[in-house]
C-alpha cells in the first residue's frame, strides 16, 4: 500500500466511522450493550480522573443537562453536606466549588430561585461559613437558608414507614413543585459504614436523635418514602476513607477525583459503597431500601455510563 | 459656664459606655462599639484586679490602677460614668421619676453614712476573696451583677425582638438577618438575676445611689480614695443661699447645704448639683490643704475601724468558712455513679481552682459562646464558686475549633488561647456506660457519639451481629462533650464527660502525609 492508497482508505474508513457514530450508533438498543444509552438516558453516570468542575460538567452532559431536571422559573432546593466546622480541604463537607457550579448551572437551566440548607451537626454559622459552602452558594447567586431553629420544620407523616412514621421536615421540602437535589460527599461512617446520598438526608429533619434511638438504618430507608431527591450528585473528589463522618485530618482522605450522578438514590449509594470497598447489600440501609423498593442497588442491572477523563 | 456643662458630658459619656457594655453582653457586634466595649472591659475595677492576680502582669491588667489614680485625682467618676450598673441605676431613677409627678424634691441629704454596714460588707468580701471564696464578689460586684442582669434578662429580650423582625422579613422572602437561637438560662439563675435587679432597681428608685454607697464593695473602696481626691466639689460660702436645690438632685445624698459640707466619700461626681444651683454656689476645684485635712479628720471614724476589725476577725475565722464551703460534686447523677461527674470548666481555665478563684460570674462567656454550652451553675463548685458557669453537655457541646470564651473573659479566669493551643486542652474525659448504650439495649446501630467526636476518642468497633459499638480512648479525649450531647439515650446518657480538676494536654492531630492518591484505574463497579 502506497501513501496515496493509505490516505484514501483512512479517509473512507473514518467517514464511515463518523457516519455510523452519528446515525446507527446513536440508536438505543442497536449499538452499546445496555438497552438504553446516550446522554440523558443513563441510570447512573460515573466520571473520574478530573478536577471537580470538569467532573461535574461532563457528568451533567452525560445526564442530559440540568435542563432535564429544572424547568423555567422553578425553585431548586439543594441539600449539600455542610454539617461540620471543618475547612474544604478536610472534605467532611461537600466541595464548595462543586456547590457554586451547581447553583450556576441551575440558574442557567432557568431556575427561579436556588436555595440551599443543612441542619448542621456543629454550630450552624461556623459550619456554613468554614465549610465554604455558604460562601460558594451566595457568590453564585443562590440563597443559603437558615435551618437551625425548630420553627423551620413541619411535622409530616410517612406512610409505609416502619419506624420513622412521622418526622419534622424542613419546610421547603414540603412543596413538591420544587426540584430537590441532594449533594452529599462520599465518606466513611463509623456506625453506618458509609454516608452518601441516603444518609445525607438526615440533615433535612429536626430530630436526628430519634433516628439514632429507633434503628438508624431503618429510619434512613424510611425517610426516602417521604421524598426522594430528583437528582443525587455525589462529590467523590476527595474521599474520607477512615474516621468518618467528621474526620480528624487530611490523612483520612483519598483523592479519588470522581463524581457520581443519578436520580436513583439507591443506585448512587451502591456505586459509592463499592468505591469504599463494600458490597452494597452489606450496608443495612441499602439492603432495607432495596426491600422497600426505594431504588435499585444491583449495579449489574443498571445502565451505567462510566467516563475516565 | 463650664461647670454647668459637666453634667451633660457625664450623661453623654455614661450612656455611651453603658451602651457599649450592654452591646458586648447581649451580643451586638458593631465595629466602633465593640472596640470601645473591649477597652471598657479592661477598665472594670474588680475584674481588672482579679486579672492582675490571675495573669500577673500585662498592660491590660492595670485598669484598676488607672481607676484608683483617677479617683484620687477627680473623685468617683468611675461610679458615675464607667460602671454600667451605676448607669443602669440612673436610668431606673429617671424612669421612676416619671411616675412621681409633681414632686420637685427627689432626694435630700442623709446624715447616716452607714459606715459600719458598708465597710463590714467590704471587709467580708475581701476576706472571702483572699481565701479563694468568690461568694460575696459574685453576689455584690457591680460589673458581675450588670453582666448577670444583661445576659439573663436583656439578652433574651433583645433576641426576641431581633427574631420577630427577622421572621417578619423572612415572610417576604428576605433572608438578610440571621435568627438567633434562644437559649434560656436555668430558671434558678434567672431568678437570682431578677432578685438582684429588683433590689438594685428598688434602691435606685427610692434613694438614688444608695446601693453604691452601702452595698457595693467597689463603691466602698473608691470612697476611701475619693475622700482624699485632689479635685472635689465644695460649697462656695459667699454664693450659697441655702436653697437646698442641690440636695434635691443629689443621687448620693451627700450634700449638706445647711453645714455647707460635701461627703466626698459618697459623692459620685454626677455633677447634677451644678446644673441645679442657680447661684453658682458650688464649685469643682483643686482642694486646698486645709479643707483636705479637715475632711480627713472628720471621716476617720467608726467605719474604717470596723473595716479593719472585721478584716482581722474574718481572716482568723477563715478556716471555718472554708470547711463549710467545700461542696464540689456531681450535679445530677442520674444513671451516672454518684460523685463521678465533675463540673467541666471552660478551655483555658487551667484548673478548677484557678477558675473558681478568678471567675466573677459576669456571664460574658455565657453570652459569647456560639454553641451556648457554657451555662451558669448554682452551687456546682460549692459556696465559693457561687453562680459560676460550667459546660452543660445536655444543652450543647464545645466547638473544637472555637476559642471565643478565652477571648472575652475580663478576669483571666479563662486565659487566652490560640486555636492550636485550645485543641490540645483536655477539659474533661469521656466515660462510657455500655449497659445503657442503644447498641446493647436495642441491638441496632447508632454511633451518634463517635460521629460527633472531633478527635476519634470514641470509635465504633465491630460487635455482635455485624453491629458496631463505641470504644473509648480517653487519652485522645479533649472533653468537648459532643458525644454526651449527641447520645440519644435521654435522659440518662450512655456516654458522658467528667471534668478534669486540672486540665490536661491532648496530642495535636497532624495531617501526616495528607491525602493518599487513589491507585485504581477504573471504577470498581
Amino acid at each position: 500500500m502506497n501513501r496515496r492508497q493509505f490516505i484514501q482508505k483512512s479517509v473512507i474508513l473514518s467517514a464511515l466511522g463518523s457516519l455510523y457514530a452519528s446515525t446507527i450508533g446513536k440508536i438505543p438498543g442497536f449499538a452499546a450493550s445496555p438497552a438504553s444509552s446516550g446522554p440523558g438516558l443513563y441510570d447512573l453516570v460515573a466520571v473520574r480522573g478530573g478536577e471537580p468542575l470538569e467532573l461535574y460538567r461532563r457528568a451533567m452532559e452525560e445526564m442530559g443537562g440540568m435542563e432535564r431536571y429544572v424547568k423555567q422559573g422553578q425553585t431548586v432546593i439543594l441539600k449539600p453536606n455542610a454539617s461540620w466546622d471543618t475547612p474544604p480541604e478536610r472534605a467532611a463537607n461537600t466541595n464548595p466549588d462543586l456547590m457554586g457550579a451547581i447553583v450556576e448551572d441551575c440558574f442557567r437551566a432557568g431556575a427561579g430561585r436556588v436555595l440551599a440548607f443543612d441542619n448542621t451537626c456543629d454550630n450552624w454559622e461556623r459550619s456554613y461559613e468554614n465549610s465554604g459552602v455558604a460562601g460558594a452558594v451566595r457568590r453564585a447567586g443562590g440563597q443559603m437558608l437558615h435551618a437551625h431553629l425548630e420553627r423551620y420544620y413541619k411535622e409530616v407523616s410517612i406512610p409505609g414507614a416502619k419506624r420513622l412514621k412521622t418526622a419534622q421536615v424542613y419546610e421547603h421540602l414540603l412543596d413538591k413543585d420544587n426540584v430537590f437535589i441532594n449533594i452529599p460527599v462520599l465518606k466513611h461512617h463509623g456506625s453506618t459504614t458509609i454516608t452518601i446520598a441516603m444518609k445525607n438526608l438526615m440533615g433535612v429533619v429536626w430530630d436526628r436523635r430519634f433516628w439514632h434511638r429507633n434503628d438508624l438504618h431503618q429510619c434512613i430507608a424510611d425517610f426516602c418514602l417521604f421524598r426522594k431527591p430528583d437528582l443525587n450528585i455525589v462529590d467523590a473528589y476527595l474521599v474520607m476513607t477512615q474516621n468518618g463522618p467528621r474526620g480528624t485530618s487530611t490523612a483520612d482522605l483519598t483523592r479519588m477525583r470522581s463524581i457520581l450522578v443519578s436520580s436513583d438514590i439507591l443506585a448512587v449509594d451502591a456505586a459509592g459503597a463499592s468505591m469504599l470497598n463494600h458490597e452494597p447489600a452489606d450496608i443495612a440501609h441499602l439492603r432495607i431500601g432495596q426491600e422497600m423498593n426505594i431504588g435499585n442497588l444491583n449495579l449489574s442491572q443498571l445502565n451505567i455510563r462510566r467516563v475516565s477523563l | 459656664m463650664g461647670l454647668y456643662h459637666l453634667k451633660k458630658i457625664r450623661t453623654g459619656l455614661s450612656l455611651l459606655f453603658f451602651a457599649a457594655l450592654l452591646f458586648v453582653f447581649i451580643g451586638i457586634e458593631t465595629g466602633p462599639f465593640r472596640a470601645l466595649g473591649d477597652v471598657l472591659l479592661r477598665l472594670q475595677f474588680f475584674p481588672s484586679i482579679i486579672r492582675f492576680v490571675a495573669i500577673f502582669f500585662s498592660v491590660w491588667t492595670l485598669g484598676f490602677l488607672l481607676i484608683l489614680a483617677l479617683t484620687f485625682l477627680f473623685g468617683r467618676i468611675y461610679c458615675s460614668s464607667v460602671c454600667p450598673l451605676g448607669t443602669l441605676q440612673d436610668i431606673v431613677t429617671r424612669i421612676a421619676r416619671l411616675f412621681r409627678r409633681g414632686k420637685k424634691r427627689r432626694f435630700s441629704f442623709s446624715s447616716n453614712r452607714k459606715m459600719i454596714l458598708r465597710y463590714s460588707i467590704l471587709a467580708a468580701t475581701i476576706i472571702l476573696w483572699i481565701f479563694g471564696n468568690m461568694f460575696l464578689v459574685n453576689l455584690l460586684d457591680p460589673f458581675s451583677n450588670f453582666g448577670k442582669i444583661s445576659v439573663s434578662l436583656f439578652q433574651p429580650l433583645y433576641i426576641w425582638i431581633h427574631n420577630s423582625f427577622t421572621f417578619l422579613l423572612e415572610g417576604f422572602d428576605i433572608y438578610m438577618l440571621r435568627p438567633l437561637s434562644m437559649h434560656a438560662l436555668p430558671w434558678d439563675v434567672i431568678l437570682v438575676s431578677v432578685a438582684v435587679f429588683l433590689v438594685v432597681a428598688v434602691m435606685a428608685a427610692w434613694r438614688g445611689r444608695l446601693f453604691c454607697n452601702t452595698i457595693c464593695p467597689v463603691g466602698s473602696i473608691l470612697a476611701l480614695a475619693a475622700d482624699r481626691s485632689l479635685f472635689r466639689i465644695t460649697f462656695r460660702d459667699e454664693a450659697c443661699t441655702f436653697c437646698k436645690r442641690c440636695e434635691f438632685v443629689c443621687k448620693a445624698e451627700c450634700l449638706d447645704s445647711m453645714n455647707k459640707q460635701v461627703d466626698q466619700g459618697r459623692c459620685i461626681n454626677c455633677f447634677n448639683c451644678f446644673t441645679a444651683c442657680p447661684k453658682g454656689g458650688l464649685t469643682y476645684a483643686l482642694a486646698s490643704k486645709k479643707t483636705q485635712e479637715e475632711h480627713t479628720a472628720s471621716t476617720s471614724d467608726a467605719g474604717k475601724r470596723t473595716f479593719l476589725l472585721t478584716l482581722a476577725s474574718g481572716v482568723l475565722s477563715m478556716p471555718l468558712l472554708k470547711m463549710r464551703s467545700y461542696g464540689q460534686g456531681a450535679s445530677k447523677p442520674g444513671m451516672i455513679p454518684v460523685g463521678e461527674q465533675q463540673p467541666v470548666t471552660p478551655p483555658g481555665s487551667i484548673s478548677r481552682s484557678h477558675f473558681t478563684n478568678h471567675c466573677i460570674a459576669c456571664y460574658l462567656c455565657v453570652s459569647a459562646c456560639p454553641t451556648k454550652v457554657i451555662v451558669p451553675a448554682f452551687f456546682d463548685y460549692g459556696l465559693q464558686g457561687f453562680m459560676q458557669p460550667k459546660l452543660d453537655f445536655h444543652r450543647s457541646f464545645c466547638n473544637y475549633d472555637c476559642t471565643r470564651c478565652t477571648e472575652v473573659c475580663p478576669t483571666g479566669a479563662i486565659t487566652k488561647q490560640s486555636e492550636e493551643e485550645k485543641k490540645q486542652i483536655r477539659i474533661g474525659e469521656v466515660r462510657f456506660l455500655v449497659e445503657s448504650c442503644v447498641v446493647t439495649v436495642d441491638r441496632t446501630d447508632c454511633g451518634a457519639c463517635s460521629e460527633h467526636c472531633p478527635t476519634k476518642a470514641v470509635q465504633m468497633v465491630p460487635w455482635e451481629d455485624g453491629l458496631f459499638i463505641p470504644e473509648i480512648y480517653p487519652e485522645l479525649c479533649v472533653g468537648c462533650g459532643a458525644c454526651e450531647y449527641a447520645c440519644p439515650t435521654e435522659p440518662y446518657k450512655a456516654i458522658y464527660v467528667s471534668g478534669l480538676p486540672v486540665h490536661g494536654k491532648a496530642p495535636l492531630i497532624d495531617d501526616g502525609e495528607g491525602p493518599r492518591e487513589d491507585d485504581t484505574d477504573d471504577f470498581p463497579f
